[in-house]
């Protein structure tokens, strides 16, 4: 019987290990969309002047789970003239990129663990470390527009239909502007892979200006200092590219009747709810990641934290791991608070026409990305001497 | 054939699925009627020879290979968009992209 | 003797990628051909990924998957083709010499393929890279090599995108006449 080797452990411990992390951090992004949705409802009714949901459960916090034991009963059926497959699949279809996307993000430092019989592992919060971490997650993102298109074929309905062309023409648009604006980021760090750039980012702000080199304490090492054309053409560009507005032209309430899911309801329209809270939770991510330090925390370095909780429960594993914890939380609190502007600009902006739309992303940001790019090689090629 | 030959996988493998590749997008052009399932086995066909370059490329270490790859993908997609077009405008004229209805040279 | 990963990967996403292309050849809805021509350019990406050609990889699933084949997609929904009636070509002499032809060819390849196994064998393999060392190496090729073939990639592209806008603008189409 031949052996078969995979990559995922040195021995079985490590690989139990491993495929335990990867079902959490699938969790981990399911588990979010409940919060988010409470967050969108309470917060979007405080903008409006009016209370949300505040009847089940303390502050209405138990609100998506009625909503969801609801969408569990409701009656499932299909349109009779559409294409079986592709009604089924699409929604299926719509959780994949966001799921595969946030397990190559790393989500805390990389810490060591180990015992007196088990070798020292190391354990880094992170589905799978891929070399080529930025141009993976471009390319899956391009896959997800496929839900979509299967979504409006699959509903043998004109208005899903247009919807789901409107929408993929938009999602198509508007990658190329985010592929180029992270140009930029690749060429100032040098590197795909996020591990790297988030490592990158530790310490103070540091540059070489006309030969010498610069320290700036007062400034943490974030990429937003570096790029800040680019960090607000990856903003709006990932707007579009989840289909939130000012950009959600194909789900357009009162235009389209709800675009490529009229069709859905219940259980499979929550999956393409999830599918969105997914896109945006990544796209937050990739903007900490990439702009505002990762999980790194300004002014400390990771062994300092380490030892600063040694003092208070002894050296070894537990110290480790409240290390990463908190460099975890440091990462969630930059994340929960790019979402919360995602939400909070949902409910403030008007949505823009589909020939505004097209416009602003072939005429405006594809130009601006293209210049960030020049003018980042340019000032790099100065810089170097 | 040995079972020894099946594990190692190694250039000829590769060769000999690029080869399958190319065979099948070669009957998709001969026996489709429909203009765009023949365009999508002509991209079929560019795959199976990007499969061979890269093969080569890891196989001789040699950077080259992945460099033609380019070339070819950028090729492709542009012939994709033209035919696109083409097809579209066909349609837009005819009603119809079945090549059965465009067999005989207008004489 | 042992099945590594990488034969592993190799079998499942030949495999796949076989299967899906039987797919567009048989397929009668034009649509379902398309979705299974998308599946065929995923699978390719993993074995160029397996191959350690992480960039192509990248490239593959941005442009080819995820553009062109969008691209396609999008046009064949525009045209609401019905299930093809005709979708083969008729004729049972000239279909069975296509076959024979094909077959052939095919025979061909593979015998050649499988006699230069010998003098294939024993090629020196690539080192194992990730993808920033293997990307900086192919841009290098790219930007020193071949530099006169990568401005004219650009210079076609520019016509290309010219010539597509020229022909969506001819007069005409399917409610002209109304």
């Amino acid at each position: 019987m031949p052996q078969i080797q995979l990559g995922l452990g040195v021995d079985s411990t490590e690989t139990i290990i491993n495929v335990i992390k990867m079902f959490a951090l699938f969790l981990l992004m399911v588990q979010l969309v409940p919060l988010l949705v409470w967050v969108e409802r309470r917060g979007s009714a405080f903008i409006q002047n009016r209370y949300g949901p505040n009847r089940v459960g303390p502050l209405g916090l138990l609100q998506l789970l009625a909503d969801a034991v609801k969408f569990l009963f409701k009656e499932e059926f299909r349109p009779k003239k559409g294409v079986a497959f592709m009604y089924y699949f699409a929604p299926v279809m719509a959780l994949l990129p966001g799921a595969l996307s946030f397990a190559s993000i790393p989500l805390s430092v990389p810490i060591v663990l180990k015992g007196e019989n088990w070798g020292p592992y190391n354990f880094v919060l992170q589905g799978y470390d891929l070399g080529i971490g930025i141009v993976f997650i471009l390319g899956i993102s391009s896959l997800g527009v496929y839900s979509l298109l299967m979504a409006g074929w699959g509903s043998s309905n004109k208005y899903s239909l247009m919807g789901a062309l409107r929408a993929s023409a938009q999602a198509i648009s508007y990658e190329l502007a985010l592929s180029l604006s992270l140009v930029g980021i690749l060429m100032v760090y040098g590197t795909f892979s996020f591990t790297e750039i988030v490592a990158q980012q530790q310490g103070p702000l540091t540059f070489n200006f006309m030969g010498t080199q610069q320290v700036w304490n007062w400034l943490p090492n974030w990429g937003i200092f570096f790029q800040p054309l680019g960090a607000l053409l990856f903003f709006a560009a990932t707007f579009a590219e989840a289909n939130r507005l000012p950009f959600d032209l194909p789900e357009a309430e009162g235009e389209l009747v709800a675009g490529f899911h009229t069709e859905y309801a219940g259980f499979k329209l929550l999956m393409f709810y999830i599918g969105e809270y997914g896109h945006m939770l990544v796209a937050s991510c990739l903007l900490a990641t990439f702009y505002f330090g990762g999980y790194n925390i300004p002014g400390v370095t990771p062994a300092e934290v380490t030892a600063f909780f040694a003092g208070f429960v002894g050296e070894g594993n537990l110290s480790q791991i409240l290390t990463a914890v908190t460099y975890h939380v440091s990462l969630l609190l930059r994340v929960l608070l790019f979402l919360w502007i995602f939400i909070h600009v949902r409910w403030t902006l008007p949505r823009f026409r589909y020939d505004q739309l097209m416009d602003l992303g072939w005429k405006t940001m594809l130009p601006w990305a293209l210049f960030n790019a020049c003018a980042t090689a340019v000032i790099l090629w100065l810089f170097q001497k | 054939m040995p079972m020894s030959n099946l594990v190692d996988v190694g250039l000829s493998h590769y060769l000999a699925l690029s080869a399958a590749l190319f065979a099948i997008g070669m009957l998709g052009v001969l026996m489709r009627r429909n203009v765009i399932v023949m365009m999508m086995s002509i991209e079929l066909m560019l795959n199976a020879v990007n499969l061979t370059f890269v093969a080569f490329s890891r196989f001789r270490d040699n950077m080259d290979g992945q460099a033609m790859v380019f070339f070819v993908m950028t090729v492709a997609a542009a012939e994709a968009a033209v035919g696109l077009a083409l097809a579209v405008t066909i349609f837009k004229r005819f009603r119809e992209v079945n090549i059965r209805y465009f067999e005989h040279l207008k004489g | 003797m042992t099945l590594t990963a990488q034969d592993l990967l190799f079998y499942i996403l030949g495999g796949l990628s076989l299967a899906s292309a039987l797919g567009v050849l048989l397929m009668t809805n034009p649509i379902y051909s398309a979705l299974c021509l998308a599946l065929t350019m995923v699978s390719l990406a993993g074995l160029y990924a397996s191959m350690q050609a992480w960039f192509v990889a990248g490239v593959q699933l941005i442009v080819y998957a995820g553009a062109v084949m969008v691209l396609f997609v999008m046009v064949l929904m525009l045209f609401d083709l019905k299930s093809e009636v005709k979708a083969f070509s008729r004729g049972a002499v000239a279909g069975f010499m296509k076959l024979v032809a094909v077959g052939l060819m095919t025979g061909a390849f593979l015998a050649a393929i499988y006699n230069s196994a010998d003098t294939l064998l024993g090629t020196s393999l690539a080192a194992n890279v990730d993808g920033t060392a293997s990307t900086k190496a192919l841009a290098q090729m790219l930007f020193g090599k071949y530099v006169f073939a990568f401005e004219a990639m650009g210079v076609l592209l520019l016509i290309i995108a010219i010539g597509a806008v020229a022909l969506s603008r001819i007069e005409g189409g399917t409610h002209a006449d109304e």
